[in-house]
C-alpha cells in the first residue's frame, strides 16, 4: 500500500475498507448482542430474541411488581414539579388573602407570627401548598393544623400559597457568621449545606425558606425529622439530614436562621 | 508569510489569553478543594469556576488553535492565499462572540452547570447559545478547509494533496461531524427548556447525544498535535518523515473511528443497551491503532534525525538528537505524557476496569495528563514554530521556551500522577470540598496537596508561555523565509485515491454512526414518558 | 546451457521500511485485539458486565407508588436467599442513607434518581453506576468481608453535591438474617 502501484493492481481500497469495517461491526454485533448476553450468569432471558432485544436496549416495563412494602403511615401524596404555582393571578392572591383571615390568630396579620408558629410571609409557594396538602392528607401530623385545613380545596390551598408568597418578608439584621453546619454541612455524614436546597445557594422544589423562622419551631421540626415523627419529606431527604445532625448542630442552625431575614 | 496571518494571530491570541485566565481558575479550584484551604463558604463559586474553566479549555482554546493552525496550513501547504478570508473572519467573530455570550452568564453565577451540562440541570439559556455560536463559527472553518482543499485538487488533478493539508482537512471533517451530537442536544433539547418553551427533558437521550461529541472532541483537540508530530517535528529536528502514506492512513482511521465510540463514556449508564456498549467498546479499541501507528512513525522519523546527526547503535541515536531545540524537547515530553495518558485511556475504554475508576478523580487526572499535557504542550510547540511567520519578528527566547516546556511537563506530572492515584483510592469528582479529617479520606490529603503544587508550576509555565509570545510580538523584525513542512523519506508522486480524498472515509464514518448510534437514539426518541422535569440552576442570581 | 539466475536484489530501504511498518501495524492490531478479548472474557468470568436490560420508571410518581416508595427502599431478602437493595439518589442524599447488606450473598442493587443525574460509587469496589432520572440502574455484587464503606455521589448534581455521601455497611450473613426476621426492608439509616 505504500508503494506506487498502478491503480489497477491489487484489491482496491474501497472494498477492503468497507469489508473490514463491516466485518468488524458484524462480528462485534454477533458477540455483543448474541453471544455475550447468553453467557451471562444470573440473567434469565426468554430465548435468544429476548437476549438480543435486551442487549439492544429495548425498554422493558419495570418488572419490579413483586411485593411492594407499603408504608403503614400516610406519606405525602403530591407530585412536585418546579413549574408549579408560577405566576399566580391577582384574583388568586386576593382569594388567598380572604382565606388567610382565619390564619391570622397564630400566623399573624401579615403572615408574621409573634409566637412559635412559622412565619408565612414571603414563603415559597410550593412549600406552603405542599404542607397544606400534607396536613390535610395526614402525611404531616398536627393536632392544630389538621382540622383547620380539612375543608380547604386544592384551589384554596393554591390561593393561600400565592397570597403568602406575595407578602413581604420581615426585614431583620443578619447576625454573625453562619455556623459551619449551615454553610458547609457535614460531607461525610451526608449533610449538604442547608442553602443548597433552602435558597441561599439554590431552591429545591418544595423546600422552605428558613430565614426568620422561630428557632423553637425549627428545632422542633428538625427533631421531629430526626425521630421520624415528621415524615412528609419526599424520599426521606430531611430525615436523612436531621438524623445525622447532632443536637448542638440542630440548635446552632435553628438559632442562626431565626436571626436571619 | 501567509497573507491571512492577522486572522491566524487573532485566533491564537484569543485562545491563549483565554487559556491563561482559565489556567488561573483551574489552580484556584485545585487549591480551594485541597487540604490547604478551609471549606469554601459558598460552594457555588467553585462550580462556577469549574464551568468557566472547562468551557474555555474544552470549547474555546482547542477550537481556536485548530482553526488558526488550519488556516496556516492551508496557505503554507497549498502555497496560495486562503480562499474565503472574509468567511474566516466571520467564523472567528462568531467564536469570539459566542465565548462572551457564554461566559457572561457563567461569571454571574447563572449557569453553573459545568461544561458537560448534563440535564436536567439547566442554566441560563445564553450560556448554551454562546456555545452554539462557537460551534457554528468553527463549522465555517470546517467548510473553508474543505473548499480550499478541493479547489487545490481541481487545479492540481491527480497530484497528492500535501500531507499537512490532508491531515488538517481530516481533522476538520471529524469535528464537523462530531459537533453534531452536542448541537442536537443543545438545539433540540436544552435550549428550548432553558428558554422556557418546554419543561421536561429526556436526560438519558441528552447524555447519548453528548457522548456522540464527547469522545471524538478529544481527537479534534489532538489533531493539531498529531499534525505537528508528522509535519513539523521531523523538519524541525533535521530529519525526515518515515512514511507519508502511513501518516495519511492514521488520519483517515481517526476520521472513521474516532466518533462512533462515544458510548464508552456511558458504560455505567442505565439508558444504553449492553450490546451497544460492547460494540462501541470494540471500535474504541480500534481507535488505539492510529495512535500506535503514529508512535511508530514518529519515533522512526526522530530516529532518522538522530542517525543523520551521527547517532549509532540501538539507542545511541537518542543522545545525538537536538535536545536544545524546544521542538525536540516539547515533542519528547508530549510522547512521555501520551504514553502514560494513553495507557490510562486503555483502562478507561475497557468496561471492567472503567467500573473501578469511573467518575473518580482518576478520570480528571487522566484527561488533564493527555489533553492539558500531551496535546497542549504541542500547541505551545506549534505556536513557537510558526510565530515568526505570523509576526514577521524573531522568536528567540529559546531558554525561556525550554524553561516553559520543562515546567509544563514537570508541573503536569506532579499534577496528574497523584491525581490518578486518589482516583484509585475512590475520591469522587466535582466536589467543592472534602473532609480530609475523616480517616477514610485522610489518606488522600497528601496526594491532593501534591497536585496543587503541580498546578502552581503550571501557572508559572503558562505565564512563561505568554511572555515568550508577547516578546515575539515586540522583537526585531526579521524575514522568516519560506515555511516548510517536513519531507517524507520518499515523497510520493501519486497517492492512492483513498489516501488523497475523503469520500470513502466520510461514508464509513456516517455508516458507523448509524450502526452504532442510530438505534439507541431512535429508540430513546420513540419511547414515551422518558422526559423528566428540568431543574433550573442559578435562578435566584 | 546453464542459466545463472541473477541473485535477488537486496531489499531497498523503502522495502525494509515498508516491512517494518507492516510488522508494527500487525503488532498493534494484535495487541488491541488481545485487549478486547481479555476484557470480554474477564468480564464474563468475574460477572462484571453492563446491565442487561433497560428499565424506565415514572419520575413524578416515584414516591407515590411502585418499587421506589420510601417504605420499599432498603435491603430485601428474596425467596431464593439473594438480597435486593433498592435505593434512590436525590439532591442531596441517598435513601437509605446507610445501606445494609450481608456477606457471601448475591446482591442486586436497583437504584434510580428522583431528580437529576447522580453517581453511585461504593469506594474500594467496582460498584459504580450513573443514576439517570427516569431509568433504573442495576448491578449485582458479592461482598466477602464485613465492614463499612463510603458511598459518595460522583457526578455533579447541584450546589450540595459535595455533601452527598452515603454509607454501606456489610455485616455477617447470619447477623443480617437475624435482623431480617423483624423487618422486611433493612437499612442502617438510624
Amino acid at each position: 500500500m505504500m508503494r506506487e502501484r498502478p491503480a489497477s493492481e491489487g484489491v482496491g481500497w474501497v472494498p477492503v475498507s468497507i469489508g473490514m469495517t463491516a466485518a468488524i461491526a458484524v462480528a462485534s454485533i454477533i458477540v455483543g448482542f448474541g453471544w455475550l448476553p447468553l453467557q451471562q450468569r444470573g440473567e434469565e432471558f426468554r430465548g435468544v430474541w429476548d437476549a438480543i432485544c435486551s442487549a439492544a436496549g429495548l425498554v422493558q416495563v419495570s418488572s419490579g411488581t413483586e411485593q411492594v412494602v407499603q408504608a403503614d403511615y400516610p406519606t405525602t401524596r403530591i407530585e412536585l414539579t418546579p413549574q408549579m404555582l408560577r405566576n399566580p393571578s391577582a384574583q388568586s392572591i386576593g382569594r388567598g388573602a380572604t382565606l388567610a383571615l382565619r390564619c391570622t390568630m397564630c400566623h399573624g396579620a401579615r403572615g408574621l407570627s409573634k409566637a412559635d408558629t412559622p412565619n408565612l410571609a414571603g414563603q415559597y409557594p410550593i412549600a406552603i401548598y405542599k404542607q397544606l396538602m400534607d396536613f390535610k392528607s395526614g402525611a404531616r401530623a398536627s393536632a392544630v393544623m389538621g382540622p383547620l385545613v380539612s375543608d380547604l380545596s386544592d384551589a384554596d390551598m393554591r390561593d393561600l400559597a400565592a397570597y403568602y408568597a406575595y407578602l413581604p418578608r420581615e426585614a431583620q439584621p443578619a447576625s454573625g457568621a453562619p455556623p459551619q453546619i449551615v454553610t458547609s454541612g457535614a460531607p461525610v455524614r451526608g449533610i449538604a449545606p442547608c442553602g443548597s436546597c433552602h435558597g441561599a445557594l439554590e431552591v429545591k422544589v418544595g423546600a422552605a425558606w428558613l430565614g426568620g423562622q422561630p428557632s423553637d419551631y425549627l428545632r422542633a421540626q428538625l427533631k421531629a425529622f430526626s425521630s421520624g415523627a415528621r415524615r412528609n419529606d419526599i424520599g426521606e431527604q430531611m430525615r436523612n439530614v436531621a438524623r445525622a445532625m447532632t443536637a448542638e448542630e440542630i440548635d446552632a442552625a435553628s438559632r442562626f436562621y431565626a436571626d436571619r431575614p | 508569510m501567509p497573507s491571512s496571518r492577522r486572522l491566524i494571530l487573532a485566533h491564537l491570541w484569543f485562545a491563549f489569553v483565554g487559556f491563561g485566565a482559565a489556567l488561573l481558575l483551574g489552580e484556584w479550584q485545585m487549591y480551594i478543594r485541597s487540604p490547604l484551604h478551609t471549606w469554601i463558604s459558598d460552594p457555588e463559586w467553585y462550580y462556577r469556576s469549574v464551568t468557566a474553566h472547562g468551557t474555555t479549555m474544552a470549547y474555546v482554546l482547542p477550537t481556536l488553535v485548530a482553526m488558526g493552525f488550519g488556516y496556516f496550513v492551508t496557505e503554507v501547504a497549498l502555497k496560495r492565499p486562503l480562499i474565503g478570508l472574509r468567511w474566516a473572519w466571520l467564523g472567528f467573530a462568531l467564536v469570539a462572540l459566542g465565548t462572551f455570550v457564554a461566559i457572561i452568564p457563567v461569571a454571574l453565577g447563572r449557569a453553573s452547570v459545568l461544561y458537560t451540562f448534563y440535564p436536567p440541570l439547566i442554566g441560563d439559556p445564553f450560556y448554551y447559545i454562546g456555545v452554539v455560536l462557537v460551534v457554528v463559527g468553527s463549522w465555517i472553518w470546517v467548510a473553508l478547509m474543505g473548499v480550499n482543499m478541493y479547489a487545490w485538487k481541481r487545479q492540481n488533478p491527480g497530484a497528492p494533496v500535501p500531507f499537512a493539508m490532508f491531515a488538517t482537512v481530516a481533522g476538520s471533517f471529524l469535528w464537523g461531524w462530531t459537533a453534531v451530537g452536542a448541537a442536537l442536544e443543545l438545539l433540540f433539547q436544552i435550549i428550548p427548556v432553558a428558554l422556557g418553551l418546554r419543561s421536561t427533558i429526556d436526560a438519558g437521550l441528552a447524555r447519548v447525544f453528548f457522548s456522540w461529541t464527547l469522545h471524538a472532541i478529544v481527537y479534534f483537540w489532538l489533531m493539531p498535535t498529531y499534525i505537528a508530530y508528522y509535519t513539523i517535528v521531523p523538519r524541525a529536528i533535521g530529519g525526515r518523515l518515515f512514511s507519508d502514506a502511513m501518516g495519511r492512513l492514521a488520519f483517515v482511521l481517526f476520521l472513521v473511528v474516532a466518533m462512533p465510540i462515544g458510548i464508552h463514556h456511558l458504560f455505567q449508564d442505565p439508558q444504553v443497551g449492553a450490546g451497544f456498549k460492547f460494540l462501541q467498546s470494540v471500535f474504541t479499541a480500534i481507535v488505539a491503532v492510529p495512535t500506535l501507528l503514529t508512535v511508530f512513525t514518529i519515533c522512526a522519523s526522530v530516529e532518522i534525525a538522530g542517525r543523520l546527526r551521527g547517532g549509532k547503535g540501538l539507542l545511541g541515536w537518542l543522545a545525538t538528537l537536538p535536545w536544545d531545540n524546544p521542538i525536540m524537547l516539547g515533542t519528547a515530553f508530549s510522547f512521555v505524557m501520551l504514553g502514560f495518558g494513553g495507557a490510562g485511556g486503555l483502562i478507561n475504554m475497557s468496561y471492567q476496569l472503567d467500573s473501578t475508576i469511573h467518575n473518580t478523580q482518576w478520570v480528571t487526572g487522566h484527561f488533564h495528563l493527555i489533553f492539558a499535557g500531551a496535546i497542549v504542550i504541542m500547541y505551545f510547540v506549534i505556536a513557537y514554530d510558526i510565530w515568526p511567520h505570523l509576526t514577521g519578528r524573531a522568536l528567540d527566547s529559546v531558554r525561556l521556551m525550554r524553561a516553559q516546556l520543562w515546567t509544563w511537563f514537570v508541573g503536569m506530572i506532579v499534577l496528574t500522577f497523584p491525581w490518578h492515584y486518589v482516583g484509585m483510592l475512590g475520591m469522587p469528582r466535582r466536589m467543592a470540598f472534602y473532609d480530609y479529617s475523616d480517616p477514610a479520606i485522610a489518606a488522600q490529603a497528601a496526594w491532593v496537596t501534591m497536585s496543587v503544587i503541580g498546578g502552581a508550576i503550571l501557572v508559572l509555565s503558562g505565564a512563561l508561555f505568554l511572555i515568550v509570545l508577547v516578546r515575539g510580538q515586540m522583537a526585531a523584525r526579521i524575514e522568516p523565509g519560506l515555511y516548510r513542512f517536513s519531507v517524507a523519506l520518499r515523497e510520493p508522486r501519486t497517492v492512492p485515491a483513498a489516501l488523497n480524498g475523503f469520500g470513502l472515509w466520510l461514508g464509513l464514518m456516517v455508516a458507523l454512526t448509524i450502526v452504532n448510534y442510530g438505534f439507541p437514539i431512535a429508540h430513546a426518541l420513540a419511547t414515551p414518558g422518558t422526559g423528566v422535569p428540568a431543574v433550573m440552576v442559578g435562578v435566584g442570581r | 546451457m546453464t542459466q545463472t539466475l541473477s541473485p535477488p536484489l537486496p531489499p531497498s530501504p523503502e522495502d525494509r521500511a515498508e516491512r517494518a511498518e507492516h510488522r508494527w501495524a500487525a503488532v498493534a492490531v494484535a495487541v488491541v485485539t488481545l485487549l478486547v478479548v481479555v476484557a470480554a472474557v474477564a468480564g464474563l468470568r468475574q460477572e462484571v458486565m453492563p446491565q442487561s436490560r433497560i428499565e424506565t420508571v415514572n419520575l413524578g410518581t416515584l414516591h407515590l407508588g411502585g418499587e421506589f416508595v420510601e417504605s420499599n427502599l432498603g435491603s430485601a431478602i428474596e425467596p431464593d436467599g439473594s438480597v435486593t437493595v433498592r435505593a434512590i439518589g436525590q439532591q442531596f442524599s441517598f435513601t437509605p442513607s446507610c445501606i445494609l447488606v450481608p456477606t457471601d450473598t448475591p446482591i442486586t442493587f436497583r437504584v434510580t434518581s428522583s431528580d437529576v443525574v447522580h453517581g453511585f460509587l461504593i469506594t474500594g469496589t467496582d460498584i459504580n453506576l450513573m443514576l439517570v432520572p427516569g431509568y433504573i440502574s442495576k448491578i449485582t455484587a458479592h461482598f466477602q468481608t464485613p465492614g463499612e464503606r463510603y458511598m459518595p455521589c460522583h457526578e455533579f448534581c447541584g450546589m450540595g453535591h459535595e455533601g452527598m455521601w452515603g454509607r454501606i455497611k456489610v455485616v455477617d450473613k447470619d447477623a443480617f438474617k437475624q435482623m431480617a426476621a423483624s423487618t422486611r426492608r433493612l437499612s442502617c439509616a438510624k
